[in-house]
């Protein structure tokens, strides 16, 4: 028996593609197989696994292909909109990043001056006017605007999450 | 501008050249019909698992459906099709698991009251848990699917020039565990 590579193997496997093995073949070539290891691996390796693939594909448990449609139009959907989303979420991280950059330099630089901008808000009720839209016991009240600032946080804070939730809603 | 009228217009145009719609649904079914089986024989004998099968299976061709694939002919969309599996197959032996798919028993796959499909298992199974996982990808490909060295090499990603020599010795460690099993049994070559 001849061992290694074989220079009729490309004969030999041409004759298996086209379905000619064994008996569309001479008889030479075949006393060549039985004798030549690397083209009888070939014979032998190409038909089990031939015969192999026949069965398993008999006994393949298909999906149904409409169903694997409409989940690959379902991913590729959730795709596109994660693509929209994303610069989205980008500018709100930069948005972000840029105000409280502009906050802390404020803070920064206004304390260098000794925080002389928190007169600024117990002037603002005079400037605006306040007094003449607020009861007398609260303007007569000592410290009276610092109420003031926590109860218009809250009312933005919850304005905004109202409208989100309207938004989100629709 | 509303969201729902953004989002077709993106998947029509803009997401264009990164998933291009392959095949319409009719298109998806016939392609789908002739070559599912093969698909799942390939990645039910090479991982030695039928569940596995059936989940990479469903896994390849969504992803085969979601991404922009080669536009020239059924030949090239199956070869694709064959190298999404074979990634995918790739990426599930890489993760760690609990037991390895040596141990999986080739029973698994056995149907009571087909001798044929039986017998062929039987001949086959052994000598492939023998193997190792690329050289049963190698071997199955070349032998079963008939694909070229240039073929496999586009499928499994290894350099065309080395599909040879994997093959050649791949070829010849199989052929001499089917020897060594038909004589064990008594049987014919």
């Amino acid at each position: 028996m001849m061992f290694g590579a074989c220079a009729r193997e490309k004969e030999v496997a041409e004759l298996l593609r086209r379905g000619h093995w064994p008996h569309a073949c001479s008889a030479e070539l075949r006393a060549h197989v039985a004798a030549c290891y690397a083209c009888s691996d070939l014979v032998l390796v190409t038909q089990r696994f031939r015969s192999a693939r026949a069965d398993a594909a008999g006994v393949a448990r298909l999906e149904a292909p409409g169903l694997l449609w409409w989940r690959a139009q379902i991913r590729r959907r959730n795709a596109a909109i994660e693509r929209i989303g994303k610069p989205i979420l980008d500018a709100q991280i930069f948005a972000l990043a840029v105000t409280l950059l502009a906050t802390a330099g404020l803070v920064i630089s206004q304390a260098r001056h000794g925080l002389r901008w928190m007169s600024w808000f117990d002037e603002l009720p005079r400037s605006l006017h306040l007094a003449t839209l607020w009861p007398a016991t609260l303007t007569s009240f000592d410290g009276r605007f610092w109420l003031l600032v926590p109860v218009l946080a809250t009312l933005a804070l919850v304005s905004g999450v109202v409208v989100y939730l309207a938004s989100e809603k629709r | 501008m509303p969201w729902e009228s953004v989002i077709p217009n993106l998947l029509a145009g803009e997401a264009r050249p990164l998933a291009c719609p392959p095949m319409d649904s009719e298109a998806f079914t016939a392609f789908y019909e002739r070559s599912a089986r093969s698909l799942w024989a390939y990645l039910a004998r090479v991982s030695g698992d039928a569940a596995l099968a059936d989940d990479l299976m469903q896994e390849s061709y969504v992803r085969f459906l979601c991404a922009a694939h080669p536009d020239d002919g059924e030949v090239a969309s199956r070869r694709y099709l064959f190298c999404i599996a074979t990634n995918l197959l790739r990426d599930h032996w890489r993760r760690p698991r609990s037991a390895s798919i040596e141990e999986i028993p080739e029973e698994f796959f056995a149907t009571p009251g087909d001798s044929a499909q039986s017998d062929s298992k039987a001949m086959l199974g052994p000598a492939m848990r023998l193997l190792r996982p690329r050289d049963r990808q190698l071997l199955w490909l070349a032998y079963a699917e008939g694909y070229s060295h240039r073929e496999i090499a586009e499928v499994t990603g290894l350099a065309s020039a080395s599909i040879r020599l994997l093959l050649f010795r791949a070829r010849r460690k199989i052929g001499r565990l089917l020897r060594e099993q038909s004589n064990d049994d008594g049987g014919q070559p």
